[in-house]
């Protein structure tokens, strides 16, 4: 097989003409009623995804990368700002937008199958065949479409959870910390999993996760956010072709630059009580 | 050495040297000779079966031996002869008949109530608010305490009987089945709002699913008190079932009659909760718990 390697600098500008999939945040901030009054979650997001563009967005936790992540999906609604996909503003769920969670979430009573045949709406049966075949078929689960969740391990469960997110042909995939859960090998397994998918698909990704090596591994920009209140530090691009070596200079030195925006004292937030959050 | 690794040799030593035997089916070691009990390589299910054999078996000799009086506790074979008879020459199967056609009925009519009602206040907060309260502050009234209101409203005759029964089966129903619908995991509910389901779409294809394993114990209770009040409902007053067998028995001064009824009870409350049982790993399918 030959190994593809897609460089976003360079494929970019002209399948952008043909592709939708532009993600565009901007959210003067997000707040959630706390048992101590408001708590602001987010402020000040501003950033736009392109088309076919994989992002990853890390952080601390609690710095709002979930909240951000379910804006994005439409599931959260009241905050001051504007989110648009492909110029439409998002004002709910939309099958335009496929999200994968970080627990599975897969339906205990349906079968491999089903549970990828979820996402699918009306189409013509043999139509809805191909489309869950292949999806099945595109993480790896030929031999488990008649499996029951409880039947898997961590990585099949959340491959299953990619394909129902995917099967739909969504523009933008959403990914809040797929494999945080799982262990080591498998995680990095999953990372050339999700690369791969990607590179068949074309969607635009945005990947949360506090992993900075998964993140410079996988994105063309890592969106690096801070804590309290949870806005966006710094925005960096990873220019190097695919697929990565963990060990290459240059990668090493990216990971540390996103090393050290986290650990630039003048983001290091006071361990204050939750509540009260003194803004640096 | 150090200590942790003497340690581990001590404990090595130990199990090397403890005599190799052989463990339960349930995983259990055998303990050492504490008990040689415990090392006796019996099957569990087996073991169940010691104690109420050789009690049958002690009863039927002090029968025989006329140490128990046969009026007040006939022999197991006699109990067994007289259900024999009675499948034979008497009337068993109509009064077995009549018994099961009531639970039937009641169950059917009281799950179906359970089901409705626990469909509604589990999937709709309004219901849940207006009939809730009410429901609950019924269920702690004993079932029982309804009967002399139902006579006098249905009279003696069926249309009592199968109401107490209705009553019995449809707490645990509509208890569970609501309850269950109302705990769905929020995050599968999430799952249908990103795939844009309607109301419908969310209560047939992701709530109801959801809450089945639920709802199946509900029935499985259900029915099982739906026994529990026929045999009230038939102790009651009435002229046909096993109740009335049991009745009649009493009245006669027959405890084979009375015995034979219970077992009968027993016998056949044990298969339709064994059938709803199968009934509802079919419904479940592969899926865990
Ligand atoms: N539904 C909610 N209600 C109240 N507070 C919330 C809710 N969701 C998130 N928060 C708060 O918002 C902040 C950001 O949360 P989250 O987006 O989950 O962070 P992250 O995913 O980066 O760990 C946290 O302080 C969290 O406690
Ligand atoms: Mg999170």
């Amino acid at each position: 097989m030959i190994k593809l390697i897609w460089n976003y600098e360079n494929t970019m500008p002209d399948s952008s003409l043909f592709r939708s999939g532009t993600v565009d945040v901007q959210i003067a901030h997000k707040a959630f009623a706390g048992s101590q009054g408001k708590l602001l979650a987010l402020t000040n997001i501003l950033l736009t995804i392109d088309p076919g563009e994989f992002v990853c967005i890390v952080g601390g936790s609690g710095c709002g990368k979930t909240t951000l992540l379910r804006i994005i999906a439409g599931l959260e609604t009241d905050y001051a700002g504007v989110v648009a996909l492909d110029g439409t503003p998002i004002t709910g769920p939309g099958l335009d937008r496929g999200v994968v969670f970080q627990e599975h979430r897969l339906f205990s009573w349906l079968t491999v199958h089903d549970n990828v045949a979820f996402g699918l709406s009306r189409l013509p049966p043999a139509e809805r065949a191909l489309k869950i075949r292949h999806y099945i078929n595109l993480v790896g689960l030929n031999d488990f479409e008649y499996e029951y969740p409880h039947q898997l391990s961590g990585g099949m469960s959340q491959r299953v959870a990619i394909a129902r997110a995917l099967v739909g042909s969504p523009e933008v995939l959403l990914l809040d910390e797929p494999f945080a859960s799982l262990d080591a090998l498998t995680r990095m397994r999953m990372q050339q999993e999700i690369l791969r998918i990607w590179e068949a698909e074309r969607t635009t990704v945005v990947l949360v996760t506090h992993d900075i090596e998964e993140a410079v591994y996988l994105a063309d920009r890592v969106v690096i956010m801070s804590t309290q209140p949870g806005t966006i530090k710094k925005i960096l691009p990873v220019g190097l072709p695919r697929p990565r070596d963990r060990a290459d200079r240059e990668f090493v030195r990216i990971r540390k630059s996103v090393h050290d925006e986290f650990f630039d004292p003048g983001t290091i937030a006071p361990m204050v009580p939750n509540g009260s959050r003194s803004v640096s | 050495m150090s200590t942790a690794e003497q340690n581990r040799r001590l404990v090595w030593k130990r199990v090397t040297e403890s005599p190799a035997k052989p463990t339960s089916p349930s995983g259990r070691s055998a303990g050492g000779s504490i008990s040689s009990l415990r090392s006796i390589r019996v099957p569990d299910q087996l073991l169940g079966w010691i104690i109420p054999v050789s009690t049958l078996v002690l009863w039927e000799l002090l029968a025989r031996a006329g140490v128990l009086p046969p009026n007040w506790l006939p022999a197991p074979t006699v109990i067994a002869r007289t259900i024999y008879e009675l499948a034979v020459a008497g009337d068993l199967w109509r009064h077995v008949g009549i018994t099961l056609g009531r639970v039937a009925l009641g169950f059917l009519l009281g799950a179906a109530a359970g089901t409705i009602l626990g469909g509604l206040t589990g999937y709709a907060s309004l219901a849940r608010k207006l009939l809730d309260p009410l429901l609950q502050s019924l269920r702690s009234v004993p079932s029982i305490a309804w009967v002399p209101l139902f006579l006098l409203w249905l009279g003696i005759q069926e249309s009592s009987k199968i109401a107490l029964i209705s009553l019995g089966a449809f707490f645990p129903v509509y208890l569970n089945l609501s309850v269950a619908m109302r705990h769905v995991d929020p995050k599968l509910l999430e799952v249908g709002r990103l795939y844009r389901l309607t109301s419908f779409q969310m209560v047939r294809r992701l709530i109801l699913p959801a809450a089945l394993p639920e709802y199946i114990v509900g029935l499985r209770s259900g029915l099982g008190l739906a026994w529990m009040f026929v045999v009230a409902a038939e102790l009651l007053g009435a002229s046909s079932g096993i109740g009335f067998l049991m009745v009649d028995g009493q009245m006669t001064g027959r405890a084979a009659i009375i015995l034979a009824s219970v077992i009968l009870f027993a016998v056949f409350g044990k298969a339709t909760d064994w059938m709803m049982n199968a009934v509802g790993r079919k419904l479940l399918g592969h899926r865990a718990r």
